[in-house]
């Protein structure tokens, strides 16, 4: 973690100067976009031991300048935009360790194999850190839908992997409602995935066995309906289905192959 | 109590007067939303307005310094108008005077999505709406 954050650091320092020198900041300017949603939704958690994540209040904090562009933690830089496709290099932070955060230390008196244990003992499923990744991200999209592919890799140290990215989706609007259907897949190498997903000899005990997690690809669906109520507020409908690839799934702090949110909400646009 | 009950009647019995000139001007609908593949909305525009008094009343609107239709000694009135929009417009009443405005309402457009292709990137959120 201490790795990780010198790293945000690290980018925010480097980010300052390059923010400043780009168009006015102002909240009314276009180059922001910010909005809020407030209404209810879950991410399920794969791991055992673990809650879903609620989420209740959803912020969207985005400033796009002509080459440099934060969007929702996401810092870029933008080296190519023509009339195919816009790439950026992008710093962001890996977004499988938010699971690890919402597990439980509780008393089992089976192992995660289920089989009995000969006396109750105390477990917790093993944390993980915060990578900061870099990479490029390549955008193009026309009447025919959106396509977004990327390629990241730690530069933290924390799991020392890499993860390329695809995602296609489509948009259809009949005036206020709003239907975008979206596929994709992720592939994660060997070292992120055993970071995240396997169980190290000295994590392993008498309840989790020792675990290593070879690559594997993850596929995802998603589909969002927003009826847009005025110019500033909308109502939005937004459910995510995302497989874990089998490496994954097969590890012994798993309890789910696959992870579902949904967000059902009032969302408000600054700004507009 | 009883002047209390006098002075108010009175107000009320000049309300009226002053209201004379009072216009309801709504219309339907009032957003109209684009993108870049339905960069113009073709909208059918219900009108309706209303006055406290009969007059000389025209309907104007900002595609056209001619006023859409006038009304002559009627204090309501309605009427479709079918247009193709692609920017923000007013619809706005008058009365003998045009350069009096005495009811305007916009019509917003609202251009949904951007040139800018980051705008539409998906952060991998579930949360992430548009």
């Amino acid at each position: 973690m201490t790795r990780a954050t010198t790293w945000l650091a690290m980018l925010a320092f480097l980010a300052q100067p390059c923010l400043a020198a780009e168009a006015p900041v102002e909240a009314t300017n276009s180059n922001w976009r910010l909005g809020a949603a407030l209404g209810y939704g879950i991410r399920s958690n794969p791991l055992v031991q673990s809650d879903d994540i609620p989420i209740v209040v959803d912020l969207d904090i985005a400033w796009f300048g002509e080459r440099w562009f934060f969007d929702n933690g996401d810092l870029g830089l933008t080296f190519a935009d023509n009339d195919t496709l816009t790439a950026s290099v992008i710093a962001r932070v890996n977004s499988d360790r938010v699971f690890f955060g919402k597990t439980e230390t509780r008393y089992v008196n089976l192992d995660l194999a289920g089989g009995p244990l000969a006396e109750t003992v105390e477990f917790k499923p093993p944390d993980r850190d915060y990578a900061i990744e870099l990479g490029v991200e390549t955008l193009a999209g026309g009447r025919w839908g959106a396509l977004q592919l990327s390629a990241f890799h730690d530069v933290s140290g924390t799991h020392g992997g890499y993860e390329l990215y695809a995602n296609y989706s489509f948009g259809w609007r009949r005036q206020r409602l709003y239907i975008e259907p979206s596929l994709g897949l992720s592939y994660k190498s060997a070292d992120l995935n055993d970071y995240y997903w396997g169980v190290t000899p000295d994590e392993a005990g008498l309840v989790a066995f020792d675990y290593e997690a070879d690559a594997g690809i993850n596929w995802h669906a998603r589909f969002m309906v927003g009826y847009q109520l005025d110019k500033r507020w909308a109502v939005s409908l937004v459910t995510e289905y995302e497989r874990l690839n089998d490496e994954a799934a097969a590890s012994p702090i798993v309890e789910s192959d696959s992870v579902l949110g949904w967000f059902a909400g009032l969302s408000y646009r600054f700004g507009r | 109590m009883m002047r209390l009950l006098a002075l108010s009647l009175l107000v009320f019995a000049v309300v009226p007067t002053a209201q004379a000139d009072d216009m309801m001007l709504s219309v339907k609908p009032l957003l109209c939303i684009t993108d870049s593949r339905n960069p113009v909305c073709e909208m059918s525009f219900l009108v309706v307005w209303e006055s406290d008094e009969r007059g000389y009343y025209c309907l104007f609107n900002d595609y056209a310094e001619a006023p859409v239709r006038c009304w002559n000694e009627e204090r309501q009135g309605q009427l479709t108008d079918d247009r193709s929009v692609r920017e923000s417009f007013s619809f706005w009443m008058t009365g003998t005077d045009a350069a009096n405005r005495l009811a305007e309402v916009s019509v917003e457009v609202l251009r949904m999505d951007s040139d800018d292709r980051r705008r539409k990137r998906r952060t991998r959120h579930v949360w992430d709406i548009n």
